[in-house]
């Protein structure tokens, strides 16, 4: 399905998990390594996408403040070293780039490809692919939520 | 990429495919990844790919 997308915020909503989406709107983007930073180019129509493992209003807020902080205040992506204890503790995860392809089956920090995305079941297979004004959703059929950006 | 909260959770950050650049307005160096480069000092497009 195709959706259209502006300053808004689009919410997949499943069973057990949440995805939400916004335009990068050509930002620059920041991984924080203990040695390096690597600046992440976008397009104006590539997508910033959050998935959650939960459901809700909280979730929801969780999401949108996540994608706000990350797109409109910079806030840069630190790189925690492998086996980090806060890896387990935080709940959300965050893919940029034109395409996001969204996978149930994996363990967060196994897969190095830029476009996956760990997720729920309900998201099992999705992909998410931004296009001008809007962002084509495949392999989902749950429910759809907007909310100004 | 995949990030857990603000933290990104990449098991190898080197597997990135990221290039070195300069601005060749500002003198700024910096590493970077994907299609329209740009420098994060003084946002010119004005950036050129170093060895």
């Amino acid at each position: 399905m195709k959706i259209p997308l502006g300053d808004d915020v689009a919410f997949l909503c499943g069973q057990k998990g949440t995805l939400a989406l916004a335009k990068t709107l050509g930002h620059l983007f920041y991984l924080e390594t203990d040695l390096e930073e690597i600046v992440i180019f976008t397009d104006e129509d590539d997508l910033i996408v959050a998935s959650a493992f939960g459901t809700g209003e909280n979730v929801r807020k969780s999401l949108k403040c996540t994608l706000f902080q990350i797109r409109e205040m910079d806030a840069p992506l630190i790189v925690l070293p492998k086996g980090h204890p806060a890896s387990a503790r935080l709940k959300t995860v965050v893919s940029i780039g034109p395409k996001t392809r969204i996978k149930c089956d994996i363990q967060a920090g196994t897969h190095p490809e830029q476009d996956v995305l760990c997720g729920t079941e309900d998201f099992m297979g999705a992909e998410v692919i931004g296009f001008p004004g809007g962002a084509e959703i495949t392999n989902f059929e749950g429910d759809l939520k907007f909310e100004k950006f | 990429m995949c990030t857990v909260g603000g933290p990104p959770d990449i098991s190898d950050v080197e597997s990135l495919a990221t290039k070195d650049y300069e601005c060749e307005d500002c003198g700024n160096k910096f590493k970077g990844m994907g299609r329209r480069a740009r420098c994060p000092s003084c946002q010119s497009k004005n950036v050129k790919p170093v060895k």
